[in-house]
């Protein structure tokens, strides 16, 4: 199938996102990743910790662990239509980070989004896909946070690579 | 709707989202940094294009009083919180949809990546509960908080309870400065070697 051998221009495929996106505002709300993230590390944190979970007040008073929270659904959808899209297109294989400094990038990387979506309440994708196509002044804060931190971002990294 | 539809509707949803970013290459990291580092705007482009025909669906529908529009106060902390986001997914390599699709692909270093970022969530719970801040959203008001860092809540939707304008002329307004982006972008990229 066509679809499968070509890679599909991302302006086409964001569009076809953005009309889903939407149905979904119509639905049941827009588009987000950071929310059902959050839930999920409640859950994983309570079948580690059980009960004594409960003396950290977020996870009573922000985010209480809930498997029913939709927005979980979203990023293991994700998961699922990038897999079956991997397959079919004969693009799933293993693949790890070759050295150990890009470990190390990953692990600083993923520790800093993880923090700064749950200071921020909002992730990358509530803020272009949700947030700020509602105009919402959070979006506007949120969107010169994440291009100010790219920038610095981008610096750091230039400067890994120029070694 | 019920919970089960709820989560049916996103999973749905989340699979499309997944197999067009896969087969689009789509990255969110990859639309600001490429744009700042190397001056290529494939994905800058596609994200300017969608963020205009949210704006328009959106307001056109608060105008209308339809929508579930994200309902919290805002801050300091909106700013803050995406500045290390936005310096965590350039040495990541990913945002929070590239990791979930590289993780799709069997890309170890991304399932690595979303580990991390349950943890750094996790290490953040424990620091607002020692400091419960930013406000609670169950204590939120709507009002601004100048003590707590809060500018309260605003929207298309409030604007147009406050202005009587319709949201969708403020819709209409945000879409035309994406436009002159998006076109300026265009502009740029005809003027670069090599273009056609």
């Amino acid at each position: 199938m066509e679809f499968f051998r070509k890679t599909l221009d991302p302006v086409i495929a964001l569009a076809v996102i953005a009309v889903l996106d939407i149905f979904m505002f119509l639905i049941i709300g827009a588009w987000t990743v950071g929310g059902g993230e959050t839930m999920m590390t409640g859950l994983a944190a309570q079948a580690i910790l059980g009960d004594e979970l409960q003396r950290i007040p977020f996870w009573t008073m922000v985010f209480k662990p809930d498997p029913g929270y939709w927005k979980i659904y979203i990023s293991l959808g994700m998961l699922f239509g990038a897999f079956v899209g991997a397959v079919l297109s004969k693009e799933f294989y293993l693949r790890y980070p070759r050295h150990l400094s890009e470990w190390v990038l990953i692990t600083i990387g993923g520790l800093l989004m993880g923090f700064g979506i749950r200071l921020a309440f909002v992730c990358n994708v509530s803020t272009f896909f949700g947030l700020t196509p509602e105009m919402n002044l959070g979006g506007y804060l949120a969107i010169s946070g994440i291009i100010a931190g790219a920038w610095v971002g981008s610096m750091i990294y230039k400067r890994i690579l120029e070694g | 709707m019920s919970i089960v539809g709820e989560c049916l509707v996103a999973f749905i949803f989340g699979s499309v989202v997944g197999l067009l970013v896969q087969r689009s290459r789509f990255c969110n990291t990859a639309a600001l940094r490429d744009a700042i580092l190397f001056k290529t705007y494939r994905n800058t482009k596609a994200l300017l294009v969608a963020m205009m025909i949210l704006t328009i669906g959106f307001t056109g529908f608060l105008t209308l009083g339809d929508g579930n529009p994200m309902h919290f106060d805002v801050g300091l902390n909106q700013m803050v919180g995406l500045f290390l986001f936005g310096v965590g997914m350039v040495l990541a390599g990913a945002c929070t949809v590239s990791t979930w699709v590289k993780s799709g692909e069997g890309n170890v270093g991304a399932v690595w990546a979303l580990l991390f970022t349950f943890i750094g969530m996790f290490l953040f719970s424990l620091l607002w509960s020692y400091n419960y801040w930013p406000p609670a959203p169950v204590s939120m008001t709507g009002e601004p908080n100048l003590a707590a860092l809060q500018l309260g809540y605003s929207n298309a939707a409030t604007l147009q309870e406050k202005y009587g304008i319709p949201a969708i002329v403020f819709g209409i307004g945000q879409t035309l400065v994406l436009l002159v982006i998006y076109r300026a972008i265009l502009r740029k990229e005809r003027q670069q070697p090599g273009s056609k």
